[in-house]
């Protein structure tokens, strides 16, 4: 799923919209998170999807879905989407970042370079 | 002569086999009756037929009930709302289910009020012969009681008015807009018992629903509650946290449709006679959430 301007994320089999921006650490402006308050709603740019749960038409009108709004805590892409936030930014979560720059900056620790598995502490391994 | 409490609240649900889901398995509640797009759910410790119905289709409130002391109270109260203005119409038994005749009346901000006295008496889950202090197979949180619901209004001062010129509740507290005397009231936490509101309105929009409250015995069955809305992936918007209007303890958290539930405990006793309390509206936030002082943006703008 792509985010507009440039934001490019994975998501799983059934996941929301919003499920997965949130699991790869991206936050915007939501409310309720289950349909009900229509805060979190996006524009659907290029692509389809779906609401599997039921969604008030008082929230998502027919006149807006055809119009391209996407309530992004229901609605589950069909395949490859992309949506553009409403005078919105997308914020990462700064610990997300972090990771990522370290994940890109570092190689493999040795130890799992190498395809061994960390040792497992056992039991008794500490004696003092 | 008196309204004695919330008796029932009557709401939309998008989805009614994900809500039964949650105020079944999640809040333990009772189911009491179903039929098609309708269920009646109530609390292990009251008595009444029902406390909640949930019709499918839609969010939001579609009424509040509360109950009278006296069957005569229904004539003096519809009286005194249509010469305050509001729109009355009688309600004969049986239009709600389980319920006696009363009235209906549509308060100046659109909300839907029915007063009733007679809904059927079907017992507490532990009985009135040497109960036990709670049922011994309690569902999830296990409510035992519904307590208030939060409405907004476009003019919370003309609400406030209303439930006490003509229901005879009173002020528990009050934000404003300064404490001199020609004050806008920003919002009212109204009480008909010894607990800090039975109703509560804050300004908003007409006709919408900010959430309605289950209690909770204390603080450590909110702590409870939270860790069952971790392990059922109920999106908390809130707490748990503690309230300086009421002096309650809470969680804020949203049902499978979007409508706004707490979880409230606490809150001190308090009778008619009490001074009502006043926070100016700088310290809104610190009424609202004592320890944190910060209103998130959602639980000012989110409503059904």
């Amino acid at each position: 799923m792509k985010v507009q301007p440039g934001i490019d994320v994975e998501l799983q089999d059934g996941e929301t919209v919003l499920e997965g921006l949130y699991r790869h650490g991206y936050a915007y402006r939501t409310g309720c998170r289950r349909g009900g308050c229509g805060i979190c709603k996006v524009d659907l740019v290029e692509g389809t999807v779906r609401y599997p749960t039921a969604v008030s038409p008082d929230v998502l009108g027919d006149d807006e879905l055809a119009s391209g709004t996407c309530l992004s805590c229901r609605a589950v892409p069909d395949d490859a989407v992309t949506i553009a936030l409403r005078q919105e930014e997308l914020r990462r979560n700064p610990w997300f970042a972090f990771a990522d720059a370290a994940k890109a900056r570092s190689a493999p620790p040795p130890w799992r370079a190498g395809g061994q598995p960390t040792p497992a502490r056992v039991r008794g391994d500490d004696d003092r | 002569m008196s309204v004695m409490r919330l008796g029932y609240v009557h709401a939309r649900v998008t989805d009614l086999a994900e809500a039964k889901r949650h105020y079944g398995n999640t809040m333990g509640l009772y189911p009491m009756h179903e039929q098609p797009g309708q269920v009646y759910y109530k609390a292990w410790d009251e008595y009444d037929h029902h406390s909640l119905v949930l019709e499918e289709g839609g969010v939001g409130l579609v009424k509040l009930g509360y109950k009278v002391s006296d069957p005569a109270d229904i004539d003096v109260y519809e009286k005194r709302a249509q010469r305050f203005g509001c729109l009355v119409e009688r309600m004969s038994a049986g239009d709600n289910l389980e319920v006696g005749d009363g009235i209906r009346i549509v308060l100046p901000s659109d909300h839907v009020v029915e007063l009733y006295h007679d809904m059927t008496l079907v017992g507490t889950e532990v009985g009135t012969h040497n109960p036990d202090v709670f049922p011994r197979h309690l569902v999830g949180v296990g409510a035992p009681r519904i307590d208030h619901a939060l409405i907004t209004a476009e003019d919370p001062g003309l609400i406030d008015r209303f439930f006490r010129e003509v229901l005879d509740f009173y002020a528990a507290e009050r934000v404003a807009t300064s404490l001199d005397d020609d004050a806008q009231i920003i919002g009212s936490w109204l009480s008909t018992s010894n607990t800090p509101h039975d109703i509560a309105v804050i300004g908003g929009p007409n006709g919408k629903l900010h959430h309605f409250a289950f209690e909770l015995t204390d603080w450590s069955e909110i702590k409870r509650a939270g860790g069952l809305f971790a392990m059922d992936d109920v999106p908390v918007d809130v707490g748990p946290t503690q309230h300086g209007i009421t002096r309650g303890e809470t969680i804020y958290y949203f049902d499978p449709s979007g409508n706004r539930n707490e979880v409230f405990s606490g809150g001190y006793t308090t009778f008619p006679d009490r001074p009502t309390v006043t926070w100016t509206v700088d310290q809104l936030a610190k009424g609202i959430f004592y320890i944190s002082r910060e209103l998130n943006e959602r639980f000012t703008t989110v409503l059904t």
